[in-house]
């Protein structure tokens, strides 16, 4: 089970799906080769952003905002599995990757609509919580991304990249506190899911899902489609 | 899962059994909102056949405590095992809910 806030440095050293790129020659003919020959990697990609941080961070003491950006890494921890999926964290932002090899191989939620379920859960428990100044509340951007690649360029790293990576990024401009932005692929994903489970949206966690929106995204060469759901409106 | 129930006085006792996430969650919570809708009586959910909890059944415990002190009962835990008491523990949820060791503890409370 995936407990605390060390889960970004487990299992670091256990990659074996990524390709390490490393080769000394710049002009190589051998990189492009190799960079050739990588696979994509489909699965679904999200950034979830600290709410604040920044904020509390210079209004208030270090160990208050430690403490509170702790404990919320700490909750966000809870998503199934995360340890082998956070891919990095900078500052207050984890990016997360889950390849569908991945995620179909679960315990617990194993589809992509169990996945939005965790993810909503873990906003409306940080936002619910009765003690005050506990934790802090979180924004997610999620995407299901086919153009994209595990490749590092650092030994006993793990990283992903491709086109779908930075479009979910740019996605994240869109959320705010307890919000969840999904791009219409992923959206789409997870309404098969849940045809397939015979769930209907009005009777589930989607039931105040914004329409459909579009948007062209700096340095995305076609628009993008994508919805929100807001925790707890 | 499996969520077993029956009633020691005026208490409810539910004890699911197996894994309690997003896709069985709604199982607990037909009995959680049947039993606080008809303000029957105080809760007691006996976590000792409960293997593993996931942020939805965190989420759906949460809400019925609060729906329970809305309706001015009481939604007690009890045998929890180590894997879940750590999780209770780390997510804070231990400051918040009543917690007993055994379900006799909680019964006499």
């Amino acid at each position: 089970m995936p407990l605390q806030a060390d889960f970004l440095l487990r299992e670091r050293k256990n990659y074996p799906m990524v390709h390490y790129i490393h080769f000394k020659d710049p002009t190589s003919r051998e990189i492009e080769e190799k960079l050739d020959s990588i696979p994509r990697c489909p699965g679904t990609c999200f950034f979830i952003d600290v709410i604040n941080s920044t904020d509390i961070k210079y209004r208030t003491k270090l160990r208050q905002w430690g403490k509170r950006l702790n404990n919320t890494f700490n909750f966000i921890s809870f998503l199934n599995d995360l340890p082998g999926n956070v891919v990095k964290g900078i500052g207050d932002e984890l990016m997360l990757f889950i390849p569908d090899e991945d995620l179909f191989s679960k315990t617990s939620y194993n589809n992509y609509f169990g996945l939005l379920g965790e993810i909503y859960a873990t906003i409306d428990n940080l936002m619910n919580y009765p003690i005050p100044d506990t934790f802090l509340n979180c924004k997610v951007a999620i995407h299901y991304c086919t153009e994209v690649y595990n490749i590092s360029f650092f030994e006993h790293a793990n990283d992903y990249y491709g086109m779908d990576i930075d479009l979910t990024a740019r996605l994240m401009t869109k959320a705010r506190a307890n919000r969840i932005v999904l791009s219409e692929k992923f959206f789409i994903k997870v309404k098969n899911d849940m045809i397939d489970h015979d769930v209907r949206i009005q009777d589930s966690i989607i039931s105040g899902i914004s329409p459909v929106y579009m948007e062209d995204f700096k340095g995305v060469p076609h628009p993008t489609e994508y919805r929100f759901i807001d925790v707890g409106a | 899962m499996i969520v077993n129930e029956e009633k020691k006085g005026n208490v409810y006792v539910l004890t699911p059994e197996g894994r309690l996430d997003t896709t069985n969650y709604t199982i607990l919570e037909q009995h959680l909102a049947k039993i606080t809708g008809a303000n029957a009586g105080n809760i007691l959910i006996d976590m000792s056949k409960l293997e593993y909890i996931s942020s939805s059944g965190l989420r759906v415990l949460l809400m019925y405590l609060k729906k329970s002190k809305e309706v001015n009962g009481r939604l007690m835990l009890c045998s929890m095992i180590p894997d879940i008491r750590e999780v209770f523990e780390i997510s804070g949820f231990v400051n918040i809910f009543e917690i007993y060791g055994s379900r006799e503890d909680a019964l006499a409370s």
